[in-house]
């Protein structure tokens, strides 16, 4: 089930642009020659202002739109390929559980689709669902469980076929503040768990700092990354999020953003975009 | 157990007292059965008569029940293929549409002059014909309205569409379903019994109100309605039965997730 890569590249963009609405009044520019390496076992934040791209570069990669030019390399291959051999899993801000399936029925879609047989299915779901902490929760219905419980069934599911990449687009963004950070901690935990590598967005600059090893900033009209910044936060304690190079990270990616805020609108009419 | 009694006990007061006004109305009144028929009277030409309006039921009742059947069975088909094909789409709505506005009163005659007006055929006809535009509507929004981030999960998974429809779609689209047939239902039965007003075999409901109420027996004409009533009823509470049976509590609770 592991995927080894000879080259250590699990994301390579080049020159990538992609305009919606081309030749039309309403044309936009959604990305604009974006560039960016991610490395095998990185966990890269993508942040920025509603309509910086940073949703659409992330469906990009998972080939669930497509793009105009440059060139994409999932695990070495065209996101296309990538995801007909399933390498990466998805979560979103919603949970979006099949609600007619169990919590264990729901983990098990991607095996399903995968063509494992349900002995096979069954051992893997009891596997993740001890992963997420929910082992009791299999043969509950998705609308039993709280917000955050969901989240972690949709997280579940993600990893089910073991991928090499987790693509996540805002998944604690509907959370509250309290369940979102236990959250957070979870996400790492499997994190170092699994290896994988995550290309996380949000626009939270604690969530995005707290998390990655590298936040991207990302900045619209058109939509492009205007910089990077290297988190070296070491291992997450309970006290990394009061320590002072947590906060000058943070001070860091708040310049970052700040630096392209053009447009005049305050930071806090950031809006989760799907 | 208790609760379940407090959800029953307003509407049956309610039931009783209109009745029981409508009683008084005629008494006091006194209104000549053409007028208003007592509901004592109803009530006592409906069990007299027990047997004949249980045989009319079932006359009428097998007939909305076939109809049913085949205008679930064509709408359901026409759904699907309605969302599978841009094309078929295009061609198919409008055209339920438009078999939805026919009225059933001028469509009869005909379909009685196509078919052997002494069968049940043409009644069945009729009866699918209503059947079938609320079934179509609701499936096929039910096949539609799918949560976005749903589809684009099992296109991350490389599901064809003939797996989404199976995965996702149709499961999607059961409480639609169940909706549809909610109003189908009743409406079968009331399209089978109009349906027995031009001609033909006359053992069923419609037949024996038109010609109880022609020759002037008003109380048993009533009668025969509340056996269409009851009908009906029958109707929709098997639909909601089944519907118990086959879903979900959530999805019946809250249809979009």
């Amino acid at each position: 089930m592991t995927t080894t890569f000879d080259t250590g590249s699990a994301l390579a963009i080049s020159n990538v642009s992609k305009v919606f609405n081309k030749g039309n009044e309403n044309e936009v520019i959604a990305l604009s020659d974006v560039n960016l390496n991610v490395h095998t076992g990185e966990f890269i934040s993508l942040i920025g202002p509603s309509g910086c791209g940073k949703s659409t570069l992330l469906r990009v990669i998972g080939d669930l739109t497509g793009f105009d030019s440059g060139s994409v390399q999932v695990s070495g291959k065209s996101p296309e390929d990538a995801r007909k051999e399933r390498l990466y899993g998805i979560a979103f801000q919603q949970a979006a559980l099949f609600d007619w399936r169990t919590v264990s029925k729901n983990i098990e879609l991607p095996l399903e689709l995968a063509g494992w047989d349900k002995s096979q299915r069954e051992v893997r779901s009891a596997e993740l669902l001890e992963m997420v902490q929910l082992s009791e929760f299999g043969n509950h219905r998705p609308w039993e469980l709280s917000g955050g419980m969901q989240q972690r069934v949709a997280i579940a599911r993600s990893l089910a076929v073991d991928p090499p990449l987790l693509l996540m687009d805002e998944p604690f963004g509907a959370l509250d503040e309290m369940t979102r950070e236990r959250m957070q901690n979870e996400l790492l935990r499997i994190r170092l768990d699994t290896g994988k590598t995550i290309v996380f967005v949000t626009h939270s600059i604690p969530e995005a700092v707290y998390l990655s090893d590298r936040v991207v900033v990302m900045s619209p009209r058109p939509g492009r990354i205007t910089a990077e910044i290297n988190v070296d936060l070491g291992e997450r304690t309970e006290t990394t999020r009061e320590s002072d190079h947590f906060f000058h990270c943070v001070t860091s990616v708040r310049e970052a953003l700040r630096l392209h805020d053009t447009s005049g609108t305050s930071t806090s009419s950031f809006r989760g975009e799907v | 157990m208790n609760s379940k009694l407090s959800y029953l006990w307003p509407p049956i007061l309610i039931a009783a007292l209109f009745l029981g006004a409508w009683q008084l109305l005629v008494v006091v009144q006194d209104l000549k059965p053409f007028l208003l028929p007592a509901p004592s009277l109803i009530a006592s030409e409906f069990s007299n008569g027990a047997t004949l309006m249980w045989g009319a039921a079932f006359y009428t009742g097998t007939t909305a029940f076939l109809g049913l059947l085949f205008g679930t069975i064509a709408g359901l088909f026409m759904a699907l293929l309605a969302q599978r094909f841009i094309t078929v789409n295009k061609l198919v709505t409008p055209l339920a549409a438009g078999l939805a506005t026919v009225p059933i009163i001028a469509l009869t005659p005909i379909l009685n002059n196509m078919f052997n007006i002494t069968s049940r055929t043409p009644r069945v006809l009729v009866t699918a014909i209503i059947v079938l535009f609320p079934i179509f509507v609701n499936v096929m929004r039910g096949l539609i309205q799918v949560n976005p981030l749903q589809v684009e999960l099992m296109r991350s998974l490389n599901a064809a569409p003939r797996t989404t429809l199976r995965i996702l779609r149709i499961p999607n689209a059961i409480p639609f379903f169940f909706t549809g047939l909610k109003i189908a239902a009743p409406l079968a039965v009331i399209a089978a019994l109009v349906a027995e007003y031009f001609g033909g075999p006359q053992e069923g409901l419609g037949s024996r109100i038109a010609s109880a109420a022609a020759n002037t027996a008003y109380g048993r004409a009533w009668a025969y309605v509340l056996a269409a009533i009851i009908t009906g009823l029958i109707f929709y509470l098997a639909i909601i039965a089944i519907e118990r049976l086959v879903t979900p509590r959530s999805a019946q609770l809250h249809v979009k997730a």
